[in-house]
């Protein structure tokens, strides 16, 4: 298998089936299992990014609770795609939610002092150190985040 | 996520197992602030009070930004109540993280439970 596709509602509930998912396909085309981690927690945090922005954008058009608004209907549908290329993995994951471009997030002070680092910010911060290169398309109506990271296999030369 | 709870003298060990993921952080971090909470209060129980609180990691095997933000909240609790805190064993992916998110130079962290144990001022025996 060379190629994996899931589509799964923009609810945190989920990330089991995404996480899931992705083990299935590496396990499937025989990866190092030492070089899963970076993809498992690009996955979760790039999908929990969609979750919550859409939940927030639910809770600005409708000022009321975020969580009652999310289930009215403005839940995106997320798809991830998973692909062999010649020297690693590609990973795309694709939403309906609002235009959002999570690299547009300010990165964080790393070097703050345990009092004055803010609790957020680190999830796209660490995509970005862990994948080799990572990209926001908006295409129509959908948020296109596509990552792409070289694994040493045994059948790669390099 | 799993916590097992020890105690060395004033050092309550909480042994952690399992993946600290989204969806487990917010249990666990309420876990943790509840051994916090009986570490910073001696109010009239058999316990003692407790100096230091260790977070061993050896049986985590997956920690994303929600559970490093757990960390942080942790540590910064426990610096709040003068208890200190840290933590060991971590296994390399999640060292790779930690280090990446620079929390290796704001929250101690030991090669293994033995080493912390030392550190917190008590043997395990």
């Amino acid at each position: 298998m060379n190629e994996g596709r899931l589509a799964v509602p923009g609810d945190a509930a989920q990330l089991p089936v995404l996480a899931h998912f992705l083990q299935q396909f590496w396990s499937t085309a025989g990866l190092p299992a030492a070089a899963l981690n970076s993809f498992e927690l690009a996955l979760e945090e790039i999908f929990i990014n969609v979750v919550m922005h859409a939940a927030h954008a639910a809770h600005a058009a409708h000022s009321v609770h975020a969580t009652h608004a999310v289930h009215g209907g403005s839940v995106p549908r997320v798809e991830v795609a998973l692909a062999l290329t010649a020297d690693g993995v590609t990973m795309a994951l694709e939403d309906d939610g609002p235009a959002f471009d999570p690299l547009s997030l300010p990165a964080p002070d790393v070097a703050a002092s345990l009092d004055e680092r803010p609790v957020g910010g680190l999830g796209v911060f660490l995509v970005r150190q862990l994948m080799d290169s990572v990209s926001y398309t908006r295409v129509g109506a959908r948020n296109r985040l596509s990552l792409t990271k070289r694994i040493g296999t045994r059948a790669a030369g390099e | 996520m799993k916590l097992n709870i020890e105690t060395h003298g004033g050092t309550t060990l909480a042994i952690a197992e399992g993946r600290l993921d989204f969806g487990a952080a917010n249990g666990f971090q309420k876990q943790l602030e509840q051994e916090l909470a009986g570490a910073g209060s001696s109010a009239g129980g058999a316990r003692a009070p407790v100096a230091a609180l260790i977070l061993d990691c050896g049986g985590v095997d997956y920690v994303s930004s929600a559970g490093l933000r757990v960390f942080l909240v942790v540590a910064r609790a426990a610096k709040r109540d003068g208890v200190a805190f840290s933590i060991c064993a971590l296994q390399p992916a999640v060292r790779e993280v930690f280090d990446l998110s620079g929390f290796s130079r704001i929250i101690t962290v030991h090669a293994d439970r033995a080493s912390a144990l030392a550190q917190a001022g008590h043997s395990s025996a």
